[in-house]
């Protein structure tokens, strides 16, 4: 009958999905929690800007003016200038104890400044805050960091708003994860079928080999969408708690969890090919766990240039358009058909693999 | 469509031009089996198979016919090929050349129709965790088969304890699921790949089975290590050896063809010499007791024999493990693994 062996596994699976869901859930539902308090530290750190104010050359005059709050037991002061917001190549502009510099504009590129404040009881000196040359928000600058941007779709996202903070911070970890349990799951039912000696038993029964990788992918698919949706009851639970349905409504939440299906089918028929062709638990586990690293890493350095953005074609995390349905509540078919069918594809040539080997003994 | 018309003349013809149109023939019966024009009585035909694994040899030009309603012993040493003749008949490895034709179909082409009609329990294999019994359904299902009854049956019979987990089993009776699952379908065909670790009465009731399976019609290839299983249960034995056929022959036969040994044992000291007659060999004495093998002339040896007193006598049939050692051990250099 068919769905034998893929009811059969579900039956088996059973408790690991479980318990997979139930660390899902928890991860899902504890992640919006922590929002507020992660967005009132951040909205401290900005306020650190405040304290710097930047005049920028205009008729009256040309050149910059840089002033801050002056900190009660600071001794001295330090600027830092940078064309970036790493300020990882920073040059000292200012040492001293004035509050305000200014200097004339001989440069074209945007430019960062970092005011430190070097205090009596401490040789480090503190960040009292930034200021650039170009819009205020130093923060904003660090979203537009091509790395960051590969997870955002493109999006210039505020990290104070609940959309961006599940955008970045459960979904760069949420991808690795379900990816990782998939692979996990699908090498270890296929191969360990061959380490276990059932094969001979299994395959003495009138299914054919073709067969019994369809539904062992049917089960992946169907525990893909299993642990998919327990994604999606946990954010929608933990925004709910605290308030946030209005600005993240449950479809999206949901549209953008279910569009990771087929990268998961993906992973699971790649989990499934390197089963059938090496028989072996650990060699499948080592292939299939490196291709969910090498396909989070094409995305993310695909997106650090343009010579760079074939990368990001290749790698099935790019057709996870997470953020689109998070921001616009768009979910994209046409992705979700196209892996789909590469997953299928996949399986198919799992199959042609499987039937030119042997059952090992 | 000109192989349609040849095949009738093939039938005839297969025997004699075996070697010289093996290639030719091997073409046709493969459309015939497709037609299932094939002897009805033949169901597993092996036509020089050969399995290489990489540069070593698995098995070697083995060809091999088996009849409807006959049990096949498969004997040899370890290593000898008889797993990997049995795995190329299921198609789970593939051949490197050779046919072979199970049931009229084409053991590769057709793998899937074949195991519909076949059972097999192979030498080493794992269960699934879980009940038994829910293992053995799961198997029914795979095969479409609905039926529980004879599962049961045969577990009763096996003395095998359907609501046991798996992997609580000891060795005897994961043998008994293997054997309870590869006969509960009622396949034509009974593939058993040696089967041991049964305690004495379970191995009488299995041999049972397979002569009460054998008596419905099923055909049994049983490749064994267990010689007295054999013996009992077989109509005919192959004996593989290095990877080739060494000899295929009815076991009435075998036994004929090595004689009888008679051990007597004498009151007093006897001469040697008296039983030195045409067609008794093998000659031993101790402590009054004599053995010997007798192969024709009984007469004569009877005859020797009346001129003592003789305190036991005992003429039983030459033991097949002698046999089968005599052919092991023939070939010089052969190593047995």
């Amino acid at each position: 009958m068919i769905g034998t062996i893929a009811f059969r596994e579900l039956k088996t699976a059973w408790k690991i999905v479980l318990v997979v869901c139930f660390i899902t859930i928890i991860y899902s539902a504890g992640m919006p929690t922590i929002f507020p308090l992660y967005r009132s530290s951040i909205a401290e750190e900005l306020e650190g800007a405040s304290r710097v104010h930047i005049t920028l050359p205009n008729e009256q005059q040309e050149n910059i003016t840089l002033t801050w709050d002056s900190l009660e037991n600071a001794t001295s002061y330090m600027v830092l200038e940078d064309n970036r917001s790493s300020m990882l190549t920073a040059r000292i502009k200012y040492a001293g104890s004035e509050t305000s510099i200014t200097f004339t504009k001989d440069f074209t590129e945007k430019r960062y400044y970092a005011v430190m404040a070097v205090l009596e009881e401490t040789p480090d000196p503190v960040l009292l805050g930034i200021a650039t040359t170009e819009i205020g928000d130093p923060f904003k600058e660090l979203l537009e960091n091509p790395a960051y941007k590969s997870f955002t779709g493109g999006r210039s996202i505020s990290m104070l708003e609940v959309k961006g903070f599940i955008t970045l911070e459960f979904f760069i970890l949420w991808t690795m994860l379900a990816g990782m349990f998939i692979a996990y799951l699908s090498v270890s039912n296929v191969a360990g079928d061959f380490e276990n000696r059932h094969m001979d038993i299994l395959l003495s029964k009138p299914i054919s080999r073709q067969r019994y990788l369809a539904e062992k992918f049917a089960a992946m698919t169907a525990i893909s969408l299993v642990v998919s949706l327990a994604a999606a009851v946990g954010l929608v639970a933990g925004l709910s708690s605290i308030n946030s349905l209005n600005e993240l409504s449950p479809l999206a939440t949901l549209m953008s969890v279910t569009a990771g299906v087929p990268v998961l089918m993906v992973i699971a028929a790649v989990g499934i090919l390197s089963a059938a062709g090496f028989q072996k638990v650990r060699t499948g586990m080592g292939i299939s766990f490196a291709f969910v690293f090498a396909q989070l890493f094409l995305r993310t350095f695909g997106s650090f240039s343009k010579s760079l953005e074939f990368m990001k074609t290749i790698s099935v995390f790019t057709y996870w358009d997470y953020s689109a349905a998070i921001f616009d509540t768009t979910f994209k078919v046409g992705d979700f058909v196209l892996l789909a069918v590469v997953s299928v594809v996949t399986i198919a040539v799992a199959a042609w693999v499987f039937n030119k080997r042997d059952i090992p003994t | 469509m000109s192989g349609l018309k040849k095949s009738d003349d093939l039938n005839d013809s297969k025997l004699a031009n075996r070697e010289g149109m093996r290639q030719e023939s091997r073409r046709l019966e493969i459309s015939e089996a497709r037609r299932g024009r094939v002897d009805k009585d033949v169901v597993m035909e092996i036509l020089n198979l050969t399995k290489m694994y990489g540069s070593h040899v698995g098995v070697k030009n083995i060809s091999l016919t088996v009849q409807r309603g006959e049990i096949m012993g498969f004997l040899g040493p370890n290593g000898a090929g008889k797993t990997t003749t049995i795995r190329c008949c299921l198609d789970l490895i593939a051949k490197t050349e050779g046919t072979i034709t199970l049931l009229g179909l084409d053991s590769h082409r057709d793998a899937v129709a074949i195991r519909r009609r076949t059972g097999y329990l192979p030498g080493d294999f794992g269960l699934l965790p879980g009940k038994v019994k829910s293992f053995l359904r799961y198997l029914l299902s795979l095969s479409g088969c609905d039926s529980t009854k004879k599962m049961v049956t045969l577990a009763e019979r096996l003395d095998l304890d359907l609501e046991r987990r798996t992997n609580e089993l000891s060795k005897g009776n994961r043998v008994k699921v293997g054997i309870v699952q590869a006969i509960m379908t009622d396949p034509e065909l009974i593939i058993i790949d040696e089967p041991s670790g049964l305690d004495p009465l379970i191995e009488i009731e299995f041999q049972r089975i397979l002569k009460e399976e054998k008596r419905q019609g099923k055909t049994i290839f049983l490749s064994s290590h267990d010689l007295s299983q054999v013996e009992t249960v077989c109509d005919r034995v192959a004996i593989i050896k290095n990877g080739q056929l060494r000899v295929v022959e009815k076991i009435q036969a075998l036994r004929e063809k090595t004689g009888k040994v008679l051990e007597v044992e004498f009151a007093d000291q006897v001469n040697l010499k008296e039983f030195r007659i045409d067609g008794v060999s093998n000659i031993q004495e101790e402590n009054n007791r004599v053995t010997m093998i007798v192969h024709e002339n009984l007469n004569s040896v009877i005859q020797a024999l009346s001129n003592h007193r003789i305190i036991n006598m005992n003429l039983r049939s030459y033991s097949l493990e002698k046999l089968f050692l005599k052919y092991y051990s023939e070939e010089a250099g052969g190593d047995g693994e």
